[in-house]
């Protein structure tokens, strides 16, 4: 029987505001921060016991960055870095030291036009899900354009501002086709192979997904983003399971709690599950009101532990569930 | 208490400068209890380093960066009022800097304190420009039925028409507006008012315009926003317009994290931006007329959140001036945790006595009408 | 086919203004249809909220959430439902609350109700967590009244002073105990200081508690029974002055700001069918847009624009914001310092309209937001100004010719003969106006500085 058992919470208190995560060999979180300021650097390192190791300054070569969305290392363990403001790929070290960059504004090929994800195959090249574009490029890591596919429509193969996208351990593509609402599935060389789920609030459907990730097993994780919440499904698409969140007080967010009497004490006589009232009732509603849930989920990721995060962007935080069969 | 000779007072050359630091100024890291132990417990992980803390005395100093307030303190030049408040602490920026605007904290009211001044300093609306913001927007401290209060965001492109580039095109323009308002100002009703309004506005504009022109000066000002406003705010004292009331905003001081951090950096530029500006009134002979107040809508908590700390209301101001009484005034709350106000430095000393003092010993004017009611006032200034 | 001026009146004040091609297109349908087609608001449209989400995670919070109001009242397909919106607002403001989300719920609710039985209207006003948390209903318990609400309910959002008793109040507050919102304690914590932590901002909901309700029995304005907030509104949308109250407020919203003779008369009107139709808004905004009062002449720019109208009107009518993921053209900072910056009215009886507008700060910050907009030939409504005006008649056009074609196409405006005479002068230092050949995109930026020009005149400041 499948199932995931919810482990924890990392994050609130204002210390970190994750869009993206990766991690590092040594099993460190790399937090990509959305919004910095306040202390908070563009990264964030720390570990499972939510202990701070490092703020990581805002260096993208030539000044900040603009709207990075997506964090992941390669091979070397070198940053790489997706600005969709700026269309382009920063590459950094561990201690946020510039070492380059790629990737231009336009619509030909290898230019990006507002990309918004950025994952790395067994052989360390790199896939971009160019969502202006409506299509999916890849190139090595240093940024030589190796090939495309994709073109705006709701056909196989065709997609409407592609926001996530993620490699199985077979190096299959699988791409979150937003604004279709559907996850597809690619060949290595972008040949269609599978489409799953359709525009819906019911299992197996799908409002406006922002990412997905598969596990060792094939096991599809959807951000069904629309709808605040992750659905699972099996290797063919097939529903499995659905999550809608369970955060508790992190660390940091205890520590808030407990620097504020005032609010300690009223939300311990909270009901932080509401009951809503009828025109309240959207995924949407109930999460702005339900503060365990899942609220506007922007990655996901397995580690080798079997252990799914969630990245829960407009709760600043990420929710960490343990897989069980 | 002081004589005072009620409105159009014996200070006619007195200049106040306000300061707000919006957000809400950490009290604790800006005048820093280096020597009380509880600070260290609450503020575990956000305190300033004894070795580091610009020391007044054996219990107190100003923060690390405040070095520039701290030589104006060595002149005796500035006051530290300590736990100012007013009961029922509201903890919403909006309304407690309401509170702070318009000096009612029951009641929501529209008028602020300083414009009640400015009435009572120029009853018939004569001077367009008796006060003067810098900034976008009026400061609900400023807003007073009557009362004409310029806002100026950028002093050097301050006036109508400011996107038309071509400067030839733009008079003709200017002239045309001045016709069309001055006709319409003869007629009746509410169309009158808006003519004389359109006049009033261009006026004001025209007058201001001519104020960069006419300054000089050996101070170079640093680049940040505060700097700019105070230098603007030079610029048109010393063009001799009449203005009395200058306002300035600074900030945010919303440290709900970066205590360590972006709290020092504010001070590093507020603090150059007093000196710069306060050698700048020396150098133009202005600096015996004028105060500086410098205040925030309230303190933050007494313990820290980890990085930062979150809203609270026992704060800090400070009074600058030449003929200001430097000191320290009122007690420093105390930080034990059954003396707090739900977790709170415990206000103890009501910040409408700032203004009574400001308003009697600096401006010259009745205080009970322009603060409402009657508070013990600080000795804040030299006779 | 009605009159052009009619018709561009009627959308100042049902809209925010209307392009002159929009307008042609209403007046072929006929001035009543239009009316009606406005009183029954369909689909509003797609405002990309999907997008906006994405490409912003605090989208509806802060500044952000009158971002997505200021282009949902560029965009919208139903004109009336944001005005109706705005002017609710007005009605009922509430300031100091900052949970974005909780505002644009309680601006869904107005847009709900704008157009059916004002009693609803306040059981739903009543209900709003917003408004329950801004006066305080949270804190109105069954065995510790707090009458702040009851007081308003009755004092700012119905009769007025004058038509109760003290005794009335306490009564009506009596009925409202136990509306609250869920988790009223940690959420009227929250928001007493805008808290954000420790996960993000929670949004409000409605929570009715009967256990803190006061089942007793209450005599409210002469009547007498074991009331609930309901009851209470029932009693009040009967009163006379509450229909009188209504009525007028729409009226000098829609209609003209001082009420005269005329005035009086067509709220009488209003009046009768407030009763006749169930309290129903729609049928009561039919009455006066369908009065002669509202279609005489002079009822036309008899209002002040509000800061909100002014800048949104400015934005349609130049395309400043061609669809709703281009924002707002800078609509949701601009208003705040021409006076009105929404949920941040002075105070609990709103903005005081009219003459109250004028400000000579305020009239600056007005006339350099909409002459910027309008000195631009690149903004699409422009252009279709100047096309219009290139189509009219040959392409060279003497000043005052130029002048007179603005003055139409951008309104029409009528401006008195000082205005004119002066605008004229303005135009004449480039002299004639060529819109053929080689010329054509130099004088095209001479009509744009007529236009500017004429948005800085007094009598464009009215509506």
């Amino acid at each position: 029987m499948f199932s995931l058992e919810y482990v924890k919470t990392i994050g609130g208190g204002r210390k970190i505001r994750p869009y993206d995560i990766a991690f590092s060999a040594d099993g460190k979180y790399y937090v990509l921060n959305h919004a910095t300021g306040f202390g908070a650097g563009r990264f964030t390192v720390c570990n499972f016991d939510e202990d701070i190791i490092v703020e990581l300054p805002d260096n993208a070569g030539d000044g900040t960055f603009a709207q990075p969305v997506a964090i992941a290392f390669d091979r070397d363990e070198r940053m790489f870095v997706l600005d969709e403001a700026k269309h382009r790929v920063t590459i950094l070290d561990k201690n946020a030291e510039f070492l380059g960059e790629w990737g231009a504004n336009g619509s030909g090929d290898g230019e990006l036009d507002r990309p918004s994800a950025l994952r790395f195959d067994r052989n360390d090249d790199c896939y971009v899900a160019d969502q202006m574009n409506h299509r999916v490029q890849k190139f090595t890591k240093d940024g030589e354009y190796l090939l495309q596919w994709g073109s705006f429509g709701d056909g196989e193969g065709q997609f409407n501002m592609p926001w996530g996208l993620n490699l199985d351990s077979h190096d299959c593509v699988y791409v979150a086709d937003w604004r279709n609402d559907r996850i597809q599935k690619f060949t290595p060389d972008g040949e269609f192979l599978a489409a799953f789920g359709e525009s819906g609030r019911g299992d197996g459907q799908f409002d406006r997904p922002s990412c997905v990730v598969v596990d060792d097993e094939g096991y599809v994780y959807v951000g069904d983003w629309g709808n605040e919440r992750v659905q699972v499904l099996d290797p063919d698409g097939g529903f499995v399971a659905k999550l809608h969140g369970q955060a508790t007080l992190s660390v940091w967010a205890s520590r808030f709690i407990d620097s504020n009497p005032d609010e300690k004490r009223t939300r311990e006589a909270s009901n932080l599950y509401p009951d809503l009232p009828h025109e309240l009732s959207s995924p949407f509603h109930v999460s702005s009101q339900t503060e365990p849930h899942f609220f506007g989920i922007t990655s996901l990721h397995v580690d080798d532990q079997d252990r799914l995060y969630v990245v829960d962007s407009r709760r600043q935080r990420f929710q960490i569930y343990q897989k069980r069969r | 208490m002081p004589q005072t000779n009620g409105s159009n007072g014996s200070h006619g050359d007195r200049k106040l400068v306000v300061v707000q630091q919006s957000g809400g100024n950490d009290y604790l890291n800006s005048v820093v209890p280096y020597t009380n132990g509880h600070y260290y417990d609450f503020r575990a992980l956000t305190h300033h380093d004894p070795e580091d803390v610009l020391k007044i005395d054996d219990t107190v100093g100003f923060g690390p960066t405040m070095g520039p307030i701290k030589e104006l303190w060595d002149q005796g030049k500035v006051a530290v009022i300590n736990g100012v408040g007013y009961p029922n602490p509201d903890r919403s920026h909006f309304r407690s800097m309401d509170i702070w605007h318009t000096a009612e904290p029951e009641a929501i009211s529209q008028e602020g304190w300083l414009g009640r001044a400015i009435r009572e300093m120029d009853p018939k609306g004569e001077n367009v420009l008796t006060a003067v913001n810098f900034g976008v927007g009026l400061p609900r401290a400023l807003g007073c039925d009557g009362v004409p209060v310029a806002s100026v965001g950028n002093l050097a492109t301050y006036g109508l028409f400011p996107d038309m580039e071509d400067e030839w095109l733009r008079e003709y323009a200017l002239e045309a507006f001045g016709k069309m308002y001055g006709a319409a100002a003869g007629k009746e009703a509410v169309m009158g008012f808006l003519g004389q309004t359109g006049t009033d506005a261009l006026k004001g504009a025209d007058i201001l315009s001519t104020a960069p022109e006419q300054y000089s000066s050996t101070i170079e000002y640093g680049s940040n926003g505060i700097a700019k406003s105070l230098k603007d705010a030079a610029q048109v004292m010393f063009a001799d317009f009449g203005t009395r009331i200058f306002y300035a905003t600074h900030g945010s001081y919303d440290n709900h994290a970066g205590l360590k951090t972006a709290h020092p950096q504010l001070w590093t530029e507020l603090g150059p931006a007093v000196t710069d500006f306060m050698d700048d009134l020396e150098e133009h002979g202005e600096a015996d007329d004028t105060a500086i107040l410098i205040f925030s809508e309230f303190g933050r908590r007494v313990r820290d959140n980890g990085n930062g700390a979150d809203h609270g209301s026992g704060g800090v101001a400070f009074l600058v001036g030449n003929k200001v009484k430097g000191g320290m005034y009122g007690e420093y709350p105390s930080l034990a945790e059954k003396d707090h106000l739900d977790g709170d430095l415990h206000f103890n000393n009501d910040f409408r006595g700032i203004y009574t003092s400001i308003a009697e010993d600096w401006l010259g004017l009745d205080a009970a009408p322009i603060v409402k009611g009657r508070f013990e006032s600080f000795d804040l200034f030299e006779e | 086919m009605s009159d052009i001026g009619l018709i561009a009146h009627l959308m100042r004040r049902a809209g925010f203004g209307a392009s002159r091609g929009e307008v042609e297109a209403y007046a072929a349908q006929g001035y009543e249809a239009t009316v009606e087609w406005l009183l029954h608001p369909g689909d509003p449209g797609d405002f990309g909220e999907d997008l906006a989400k994405r490409r912003a995670i605090g989208f509806d919070e802060g500044g952000a959430a009158f971002e997505l109001w200021m282009v949902r009242m560029i965009h919208s397909n139903n004109p009336l439902e944001e005005k109706m919106a705005l002017f609710l607002h007005g009605l009922f403001p509430v300031i100091y609350m900052s949970q974005g989300r909780a505002l644009l719920n309680q601006l869904d609710s107005f847009r709900r109700h704008a157009f059916g039985s004002f009693r609803d209207l306040l059981v739903a006003l009543s209900s709003d967590p917003a408004m329950l948390l801004f006066l305080n209903n949270n804190d109105n318990h069954a065995d510790a009244m707090n009458e702040n609400y009851g007081r308003e309910l009755v004092e700012l959002f119905s009769m007025g002073v004058g038509n109760y008793t003290e005794r009335d109040v306490k009564e009506c507050a009596r009925a409202f105990t136990g509306w609250t919102l869920g988790n009223a304690d940690y959420m009227a914590v929250r928001a007493g200081k805008n808290s954000f932590d420790p996960y993000g901002s929670i949004a409000w909901h409605y929570e009715y508690r009967p256990d803190d309700h006061d089942t007793g029995v209450k005599t409210f304005l002469g009547e007498t029974g074991d009331f609930d907030g309901e009851d209470i509104c029932d009693i009040i949308a009967r009163q006379p002055a509450s229909a009188r109250f209504i009525c007028t407020r729409l009226f000098q919203f829609f209609a003209a700001d001082t009420v005269d003779a005329g005035g009086r008369r067509t709220i009488d009107e209003m009046v009768e069918t407030y009763y006749s139709s169930g309290y129903e808004i729609r049928s009561v905004l039919r009455t006066l847009f369908n009065s002669d009062y509202f279609k005489s002449e002079q009822a036309r720019y008899a209002r002040v624009k509000g800061p909100v109208e002014l800048v949104i009107n400015a934005v349609r009518m130049t395309g400043a914001s061609p669809n709703p993921a281009a924002g707002s053209a800078g609509a949701n900072g601009a208003t705040g310092p021409m006076g009105q910056a929404v949920y941040r009215p002075p105070s609990v009886e709103g903005w005081h309209e009219g003459k109250e507008w004028i400000e000579s700060g305020a009239l600056m910050e007005r006339v350099n937001f909409v002459a910027k907009l309008f000195r631009d030939p690149s903004k699409q409504g422009v252009r279709d100004i100047i096309d219009r005006i290139a189509s009219s008649n040959g392409g060279v056009y003497s000043p005052e010719e130029t002048v007179d074609l603005c003055l139409d196409l951008i309104g029409p405006v009528r401006a008195s003969e000082e205005t004119r005479a002066h605008l004229v002068e303005f135009a004449s230092v480039g002299g004639d106006v060529d819109l053929r050949g080689d010329d054509r995109g130099k004088s095209e930026v001479r009509v744009g500085e007529i236009l500017a020009l004429i948005t800085a005149t007094p009598e464009y400041q009215f509506a």
